[in-house]
Parts: C-alpha cells; sequence; structure tokens
C-alpha cells in the first residue's frame, strides 16, 4: 500500500490509530516487565550459560507444582503413617503402617461388613459398582454418539454442540439440576403422576440412587468422549469407506471390521480416561445422592473427605492412607492411558 | 469384463456442472484411459462409473444391464484409488482377501485367488505384512492385488501412480501394460499424464471442464488432433502454436506468420484472405535448414539431454518455439536459427481452434 499521509484518508487514520493506541497501551505492561527482567535474565545466563537457560524458564512451573501438587502428595504420604488428630506432622507420632493394615483388616475383601473399616470398603465395591456401569455405558453412548453425528444428518452441528454442552457445567451444577428433577416433587415424578403412575423415590430405593447417579454422570461427561471419538471418526481417511463399498461390504461389517478396529486406539483412550474419571467421581453423586441411601452411593473419595473432615474425629491419617491406595489405582491408570496414547501415535 | 457404456451422462454439484453429457462406449477388454487438466472432470467420471457418485441425469449401462442407479457394491467393478485405500490395520493377505470373504467365498477359495494374485504381483513375500511396512510401490501392487482377486466386471485406476517417483512410476506403468496384456480385463484409467495415457491406452478419452474433446487411439490424438485443446496436451514437450493470418488459399496455402510469409502446398479449402488461423506444429517436426528455412529464430535456450536436445528460440512477432533435435545440437544460446515446417506435419486451426484439413 503507497505510503498515504493519514490527513488524506482521516477515518482510516483515525481507527488505526484508536486500535494502535488500545493496543500500545494494553501490552505496555508486559513491555515494561520484559525490560525490567531483561537485564537479570542475561546476569543468569552469562553466570549459567544459554543450555542452562531451559532449566530457569521451567522453574515457575516446577515451584508452581511442587507448591501444589508434589508437596501435598508428600504431606498425605506423611498424614498415611503417622497417628493421632493433629494438624501438623511435628505433632503427629510415626504408626508406619498402621492406618493401611487397619484399612486392609478384613475378614472377606468382598464382604464390607466384615472389614474393620467398613466404610471404606463399601465406598471401594460401590466405585467399583459405579465405574463398571459408567464406564460401559458411557463407552456404549458415546461411541453411538459419535457414529450418529459422524453421518450426515440434518442439524449436525447443533447436535455436536447440544451434547457437549454438559460437559461446560459444573458438576455441582448438573447434580442440583437432576436432584430437582428426580426428587420427590421433581419434575420427572410430576410427569409420571400426570400420566397416571405413582411417586418414586428415587434416592430412597439404593438400585435406583445408584442408576441416578451413574446416568448423570454418563450425560454430563459423555460430550468429551463424544468429541474424541468424533475426532477419531474423521480422522478414518474417507476413501477407505469408499473402498469398502466397492469391495461390496455390508454396513455392519464396515463398523466392525474397519470402523471400530480403526477407532480403538481412540476407544482405548476414552475407556481409560472414563476409568480414571470414575475413580475420582466424588461431586456430582455427593451432591446428587448424598451417598445414600445410607452408605448404597457412597464413593471412595466421599469416604476420604468424610473420614478427614466431617466425621465428628477427624481421622486424617485414615483419610490419607486411603488416598495413597487410591493415588496408587489412578496411577496405574494413568500409566495405562500413556501407554494407549503411545501406542495411538504409532 | 464388461462393456461399458455412458449415454448422456451429467453430474453437476449443486449448481456447478462437472460433467456435461458424456457419450462413451469402452469396449469389452479395451483399456481405456481418462486424461486431461485438474478439474476436468475426469475422476468424477470415473466415479460415476464405479457407482461412488450419482449422475444428475443420463445413464450407464454395464454389459448391457443399466447399472444407473445401482450402488457401487453391487456393480462388479473394482477401483484401484490414488491413495490406495489399503486397510491400514490388516496385512496384505487380509486387504486382498476382505472383499472375497464379502462374496461368501470359502476359505480354500479365498486363499487360492490370493496367492494366485500374489504370485502374479510378486507379493507372496509380503502377504504377512502390513501395509505400513510396505514401499509404495508395493503398496500400490496390493491395492492392484485387491482388484485382481475379485475378477471384477471392470478395474477402475483413478491416477494409481501419481504418489510414485518417477523411476517407480516407469516400472509400474510397464507392468501395468503387461497385467492388461495377461488379464484382458476392461481397464478404465485416470491420469493428468499424457505420456501414461500415450503408453497405456487402446483408447484415450481427452475432456476438458467435463466435455469430452476427442476420443482416439494414442497415435490418431497424436496425429489427427480435433482441436488447439487436444494437440496442445497430447505430446511433450507440446505443440507450437503459432498465429498466422490467411493471405490466399488456392492450391497453395499463403500465410503471414509473424513478420515472415510462408507458402504451404495444400488442396484448395477456401479459407478467406484474412482470416486468423493457428498453425500447429510440434517440436520434433521442425527441421533446422540454414538453406530452405522457412522463419529464423534466435535461441533463448538450451536443453541438452544426452540423447536429445529441446532448443527454445525466438522469431519476431510469434511466441517462444520449441525445437526437438536428435543427439546433441551444437546450438548456443544467441545463436541464429533457420527453422522449416516438416512437409506433413502441419496443423491449421481456426478461430476457434478447431482443426482443419492438414495442408
Amino acid at each position: 500500500m503507497p505510503d498515504i499521509p493519514s490527513a488524506i484518508r482521516p477515518e482510516r487514520g483515525i481507527a488505526i490509530g484508536a486500535f494502535s493506541r488500545l493496543g500500545q497501551s494494553a501490552v505496555l505492561p508486559v513491555g515494561v516487565a520484559l525490560r525490567l527482567l531483561d537485564p537479570p535474565m542475561r546476569w543468569i545466563q552469562r553466570m549459567i550459560g544459554a543450555r542452562q537457560m531451559a532449566y530457569v524458564f521451567l522453574l515457575p512451573n516446577f515451584v508452581f507444582f511442587g507448591l501444589f501438587v508434589f508437596l501435598p502428595i508428600g504431606i498425605n504420604i506423611v498424614f498415611s503413617v503417622t497417628g493421632g488428630t493433629a494438624l501438623f506432622p511435628s505433632q503427629r507420632p510415626y504408626v508406619g503402617g498402621d492406618q493401611f493394615a487397619y484399612l486392609f483388616d478384613c475378614g472377606s475383601y468382598l464382604d464390607p461388613a466384615s472389614c474393620r473399616e467398613d466404610h471404606f470398603w463399601r465406598g471401594v465395591a460401590n466405585t467399583a459398582k459405579f465405574i463398571v456401569f459408567q464406564v460401559t455405558a458411557m463407552v456404549l453412548i458415546s461411541l453411538v454418539t459419535a457414529l450418529v453425528l459422524n453421518m450426515k444428518i440434518r442439524g449436525r452441528g447443533f447436535f455436536r454442540a447440544v451434547y457437549f454442552f454438559p460437559v461446560l457445567l459444573s458438576p455441582v451444577v448438573v447434580a442440583l439440576i437432576w436432584k430437582w428433577i428426580l426428587q420427590r416433587d421433581g419434575l420427572l415424578n410430576a410427569a409420571i403422576t400426570t400420566l397416571g403412575g405413582q411417586k418414586i423415590l428415587f434416592f430412597v430405593d439404593p438400585s435406583w440412587a445408584m442408576f441416578w447417579a451413574v446416568f448423570v454422570s454418563v450425560w454430563a461427561h459423555m460430550g468429551f468422549y463424544t468429541l474424541i471419538l468424533l475426532a477419531g471418526l474423521q480422522a478414518i481417511p474417507a476413501d477407505l469407506y469408499e473402498a469398502a463399498e466397492m469391495d461390496a461390504t455390508p454396513r455392519w461389517r464396515v463398523l466392525i471390521r474397519i470402523t471400530l478396529p480403526l477407532l480403538w486406539p481412540n476407544m482405548i483412550v476414552v475407556i481409560v480416561l472414563a476409568l480414571i474419571k470414575g475413580a475420582q467421581t466424588f461431586d456430582e453423586v455427593f451432591v446428587l445422592t448424598g451417598g445414600g441411601p445410607g452408605t448404597a452411593t457412597l464413593m471412595v473419595v466421599q469416604y476420604i473427605y468424610e473420614t478427614a473432615f466431617s466425621s465428628q474425629v477427624q481421622n486424617f491419617g485414615l483419610a490419607a492412607a486411603a488416598s495413597v491406595v487410591l493415588g496408587v489405582v489412578l496411577f496405574v491408570l494413568t500409566l495405562l492411558q500413556f501407554a494407549a496414547a503411545r501406542r495411538k501415535e504409532v | 469384463m464388461a462393456e461399458l457404456k455412458l449415454a448422456g451422462a451429467r453430474k453437476s454439484f449443486g449448481t456447478i456442472d462437472v460433467l456435461h453429457d458424456i457419450d462413451l462406449v469402452v469396449k469389452d477388454g479395451e483399456f481405456v484411459v481418462f486424461v486431461g487438466p485438474s478439474g476436468c472432470g475426469k475422476s468424477t467420471l470415473l466415479r460415476v462409473i464405479a457407482g461412488l457418485e450419482n449422475v444428475t441425469s443420463g445413464e450407464v449401462h454395464i454389459d448391457g444391464e443399466r447399472v444407473t442407479h445401482l450402488p457401487a457394491s453391487e456393480r462388479g467393478l473394482a477401483m484401484v484409488f490414488q491413495s490406495y485405500a489399503l486397510y491400514p490395520h490388516m496385512s496384505v493377505r487380509k486387504n486382498m482377501a476382505f472383499a472375497l470373504e464379502n462374496m461368501g467365498l470359502k476359505p480354500a477359495a479365498i486363499e487360492e485367488r490370493v496367492e494366485r494374485a500374489a504370485a502374479m504381483l510378486r507379493l507372496t513375500d509380503y502377504l504377512d505384512r502390513k501395509p505400513k511396512a510396505l514401499s509404495g510401490g508395493q503398496r500400490q501392487r496390493v491395492a492392484i492385488g485387491r482388484a485382481i482377486v475379485r475378477d471384477p466386471k471392470i478395474f477402475l485406476f483413478d491416477e494409481p501412480l501419481s504418489n510414485l517417483d518417477a523411476e517407480l512410476r516407469v516400472a509400474t506403468r510397464k507392468e501395468l501394460a503387461a497385467l492388461h496384456a495377461k488379464l484382458g480385463g476392461t481397464m478404465i484409467y485416470v491420469t493428468h499424464d499424457q505420456v501414461e495415457a500415450m503408453t497405456l491406452a487402446d483408447r484415450i478419452v481427452v475432456l476438458k471442464s467435463g466435455r469430452i474433446e476427442q476420443i482416439g487411439t494414442p497415435l490418431e490424438l497424436y496425429n489427427h488432433p480435433s482441436n488447439t485443446f487436444v494437440a496442445g496436451f497430447i505430446g511433450s514437450p507440446r505443440m507450437n502454436f503459432l498465429p498466422a493470418v490467411v493471405i490466399s488459399d488456392d492450391g497453395m496455402l499463403r500465410l503471414t506468420v509473424g513478420e515472415r510469409e510462408v507458402a504451404l502446398p495444400r488442396a484448395a479449402s477456401g479459407l478467406a484472405a484474412g482470416a486468423a488461423v493457428t498453425i500447429g506444429i510440434r517440436p520434433e517436426h521442425i527441421d533446422v535448414a540454414p538453406d530452405t528455412g522457412m522463419l529464423t529464430a534466435t535461441v533463448d535456450l538450451v536443453e541438452r539431454l544426452g540423447g536429445e536436445t529441446f532448443i527454445y528460440a525466438s522469431a519476431p512477432g510469434l511466441p517462444q518455439i520449441t525445437l526437438r533435435q536428435d543427439g546433441q545440437s551444437q546450438f548456443y544460446r544467441g545463436d541464429a536459427v533457420a527453422i522449416r515446417f516438416a512437409a506433413g506435419h502441419l496443423h491449421i486451426f481456426d478461430a476457434t481452434g478447431a482443426s482443419l484439413a492438414r495442408p
């Protein structure tokens, strides 16, 4: 563009000037900060050399992770091997593996009632049951939804957005919405009675409570997993389907022999992520059912929370030991996820 | 093996017409090549034949049976894709057997067909490998093998050599020609490479903007192009086109070419004096003739390929002229070269680009 004085093109000149000033004022603090940082960074680089500078740039994140991730993990481990009710580690007596022994003191691991800490094992059993149903339902429903949303259907973009919206909601909001729908005088019971049926006390019947805990969890998170599977489906080259069509492949066989095997790496990621998320389940179910009726929907994380913070005797040590056990399980699942992700890259 | 017939086939995507009234018969056992520049509709035409695209209007017949609205899976054709479209999670054996399993053949029959095709394509040692463990050329052969095992009515090839390097392309081209000679099946092949078209085809269909410009054997197209498009597309380097104005046409065609007057013997055809025409002459049909040259041009560039030399030269008032000379020419940039158009090889095109009777 020729260099035209702004006086000849006043409107454009004003617009550019205004934006330019706005931009300049926005980046001004950054500019000032960079200028202030420049001399010390140069001094550090002179002292340690350019190659080591990478660690200097990584340092803020190391500090952040150290303070808010690794330090709490360390404190948790310390708590798990110390007893008493004191909060400061220095005031807590060392008890070694007693907390773990107490947690694992069971007549039969399949019968929580035979365990000394039966609530922990009820939480484990409930979480396991929840994971089995939730992961199975999540993977199947996400897969079917992704397959449908991958087809050339009317309003595809709208439906893709609709299925993803619940993912953006806070778990507490999700649980409250469904609580309003499912409670004794909620929307669903209103509909049932309008149709001539009798009210169902969803949160009083243990089977219904677990069903809705799974349902709400699937409803809230399936958009995320659908998105992963949809991305996987769209990564399958279209010409493979055309080749299958030329090969006179029936549609069900295309699904079984081509789509699913090629989607398998994404499925693994979805399964492992859903497993990890399922093992960590707390807020949605806690707000929805409070772990009830009785302990029918009590999850491990809720047990940890209640043992540490909401029982009359705050047993930090026992809660920390349960956290360590859960942490080990999650660590193994995370390794699985990494392995799956690496396999996907290959 | 089968005969293919297209009658008035049209294809539009929304308001864009991609194919216009295509009429074509491919005879049983014939190797026909669709050739044309990018976007001419050749791949769309192949997909229409395959059944991967529906015609907007018109009809498709295979072996006398109307298949216009039959899905691809029911037409009994096999296609080799540009990307090969091999199933990446299946071994070579599974890739080749997949269509046969769909047909419900017994395992022994499938195995026999796969082994036979693999032996023909030198793939026996690779049957248990996955496609990612194969070279480009081997993948190409698997894609062909996948088509062969089905014993299809017609083989369709969609630019199958375009992902191969130059050397492998030449080798695979020869293999394809040998394969056609051996199998004798009807084959339809799409390419934008006129050398592939010339070397493989029994007949070539030249397409431009969704219309057939000319159908003929390679040499018919080379010797008797029906218009400037075909003349320019077939042959490498492309034909020289020189604008000219008719002075007279009464047993001897006299033309003004550039700043020179040129006389060509020809039966009178009554071109009006002053009519604008285009002379077409291939680089290999221009001779260097120091004593009897029709035009004198100045050498701009010389490409010496050892066995042949291409000379690019300019003459006043004319576009750059390309000459092909056998062996190693001694011309250099800036030299004056007197050139003569070889008698019997000159093409005359009218103002619309259509070919007129040869001088």
